[in-house]
């Protein structure tokens, strides 16, 4: 077996000066969605990696900020930078992530970043 | 500082309060019949994904930080900056892949030091054979 | 720059016996530093040049952005509008002021501020790992970093920032802010009352680094995160 050549250059080169998720504006299609949409986090499977968090999943949030575009992390995380989408900050009520949350404080809320391929529509 | 007697009682109150009946389940390999899809799922689990779990009061504690472990976080953001990895990288390779055992049972900068030796060792900058003399090299100076 | 300046609390020391002469973890630490170096991966120049910038980290900038906002509305709206451009107005470029020059590796370029009001309140965590606005904030505290506290605060808020000292109305809405991808958060608390008048040195006096992880709010006459007990290191680390 060989050694591979790593481009230890590649991500400074994009980013110098610029910043990242700076680096990746631009490079995803049009968002699917927008501030005040109601979306639906996939139990996507959660094979290897994932940032997607377990207690989001299945649960239905309410897009507040398109915040950036960048590769997913599942991707990013073996340097596979080629497919950017758009990232969404998304808002639960806790009584949608927790049944037994109490009625009490029920404007309590959760807030947290989605990349598009893990949100559907509802 | 407590008076002696408050101390034990804080002591004894801290080690029975981790005295728990256990169920053990012998698992040596099972036959793919005995797991069913929310095994699977317990089992390749992303360790780091912990958000929501139940957990008990504990005492919020600062720390001071060692040198070893400065050093580490140190080595760690320079590999990225001279690009031998990304953060995300590492944080699949330090908070996943390490598994469940290290991920509880070792300190927190103990993984990011595992991690960052592992690294070199996948990317095939280093041996294992080198990193091991050289580890047995730095632990003579010391003896 | 530490933070946790107060040491008038309890000091908890580890073992003695246990603790054997030089551990495994400073073993490979030198080896892996020594073989990267060896093998061109970094040099020394670049370690100590990194240790340099974290040195010049720590809670200032952020408390100064917060202090500046409760003095000028136009800063407060840039402040939630771009953190990244508001903060350079207190020093701190994200992009810039690293050797890297695009950012941190792990810490990226993407600051929000997160704005609270009299009924809504922020609190921080990274519920996969501890991720931290480090750039403006310093290092992160220990307890941010437990298993226990990204468990609980996302489901538990309240019970957890009880454990903090901090009770809110039912009234107020709290939200949990999981720093979970790229963006670092800090929390813009609401001004406190009996501080009309006060300098924006006053007031960034009173904006603790708890304080803009959301699990203080500022007070007058309050200039420290509150005390608890401090794990001394075996071999601490000298700034």
């Amino acid at each position: 077996m060989s050694k591979p050549h790593y481009d230890r250059e590649h991500h400074v080169k994009k980013a110098s000066g610029i910043g990242d998720p700076q680096c990746f504006k631009g490079e995803a299609p049009e968002a699917m969605f927008k501030v005040g949409d109601k979306v639906r986090i996939k139990d996507l499977p959660d094979l290897f990696y994932t940032r997607t968090q377990g207690y989001t999943r299945g649960a239905e949030a309410t897009v507040t900020e398109l915040v950036y575009e960048s590769p997913p992390a599942e991707d990013e995380s073996w340097d596979n930078t080629e497919n950017v989408e758009w990232f969404y900050s998304v808002v639960f009520d806790m009584k949608e992530l927790w049944p037994d949350y109490p009625d009490t404080f029920s404007s309590d809320t959760v807030e947290t970043e989605i990349p598009e391929h893990y949100l559907e529509a509802c | 500082m407590l008076p002696p007697v408050r101390q034990k009682v804080m002591r004894h109150l801290n080690i029975v309060g981790q005295l728990q009946p256990a169920l053990h389940e012998q698992t040596h390999a099972p036959s793919p019949d005995m797991i069913d899809n929310a095994h699977f799922r317990a089992y390749t689990r992303s360790a780091h994904d912990v958000g929501g779990e139940a957990d008990i009061s504990i005492t919020w504690e600062e720390k001071e930080e060692e040198v070893w472990e400065h050093n580490t976080f140190v080595t760690c953001e320079v590999l990225a900056w001279r690009g031998v990895w990304n953060a995300e990288e590492r944080r699949r390779r330090q908070n996943v892949e390490v598994g469940q055992t290290i991920y509880l049972g070792l300190p927190y900068y103990g993984r990011w030091l595992l991690t960052a030796a592992k690294i070199l060792v996948d990317k095939q900058f280093i041996t294992a054979t080198e990193l091991q003399e050289k580890v047995a090299e730095v632990r003579k100076r010391y003896e | 720059m530490s933070d946790d300046h107060d040491h008038e609390h309890e000091h908890i020391h580890p073992p003695a016996p246990m603790v054997d002469e030089v551990s495994e973890f400073e073993v490979l630490e030198i080896a892996v530093r020594e073989l990267a170096i060896e093998k061109g991966l970094f040099t020394q120049e670049d370690h100590n040049q990194w240790t340099d910038y974290m040195h010049t980290l720590g809670p200032a900038p952020a408390a100064r952005l917060v202090a500046k906002a409760w003095l000028d509305p136009e800063y407060k709206k840039l402040c939630v509008e771009d953190g990244v451009k508001a903060s350079l107005d207190v020093n701190i470029d994200w992009v810039n002021t690293m050797p890297t020059k695009f950012g941190t590796p792990s810490d990226y370029c993407n600051l929000r501020v997160m704005e609270d009001t009299p009924t809504l309140k922020h609190v921080v965590v990274c519920t996969l790992c501890s991720c931290y606005p480090r750039p403006i904030l310093g290092q992160s505290p220990e307890w941010y970093r437990t298993p226990n506290y990204r468990r609980r605060i996302v489901r538990w808020p309240r019970q957890v920032m009880a454990e903090f000292g901090l009770q809110l109305p039912e009234d107020v809405e709290i939200r949990v802010v999981d720093s979970n991808q790229k963006s670092r958060m800090i929390v813009l608390p609401v001004r406190p009352e009996g501080t009309e008048g006060w300098t924006e040195d006053q007031l960034a006096e009173i904006v603790t680094r708890d304080c803009l992880i959301g699990v203080a709010v500022p007070k007058p006459g309050v200039t420290n995160n509150a005390k608890r007990p401090v794990r001394k290191a075996v071999n601490p680390y000298k700034h």
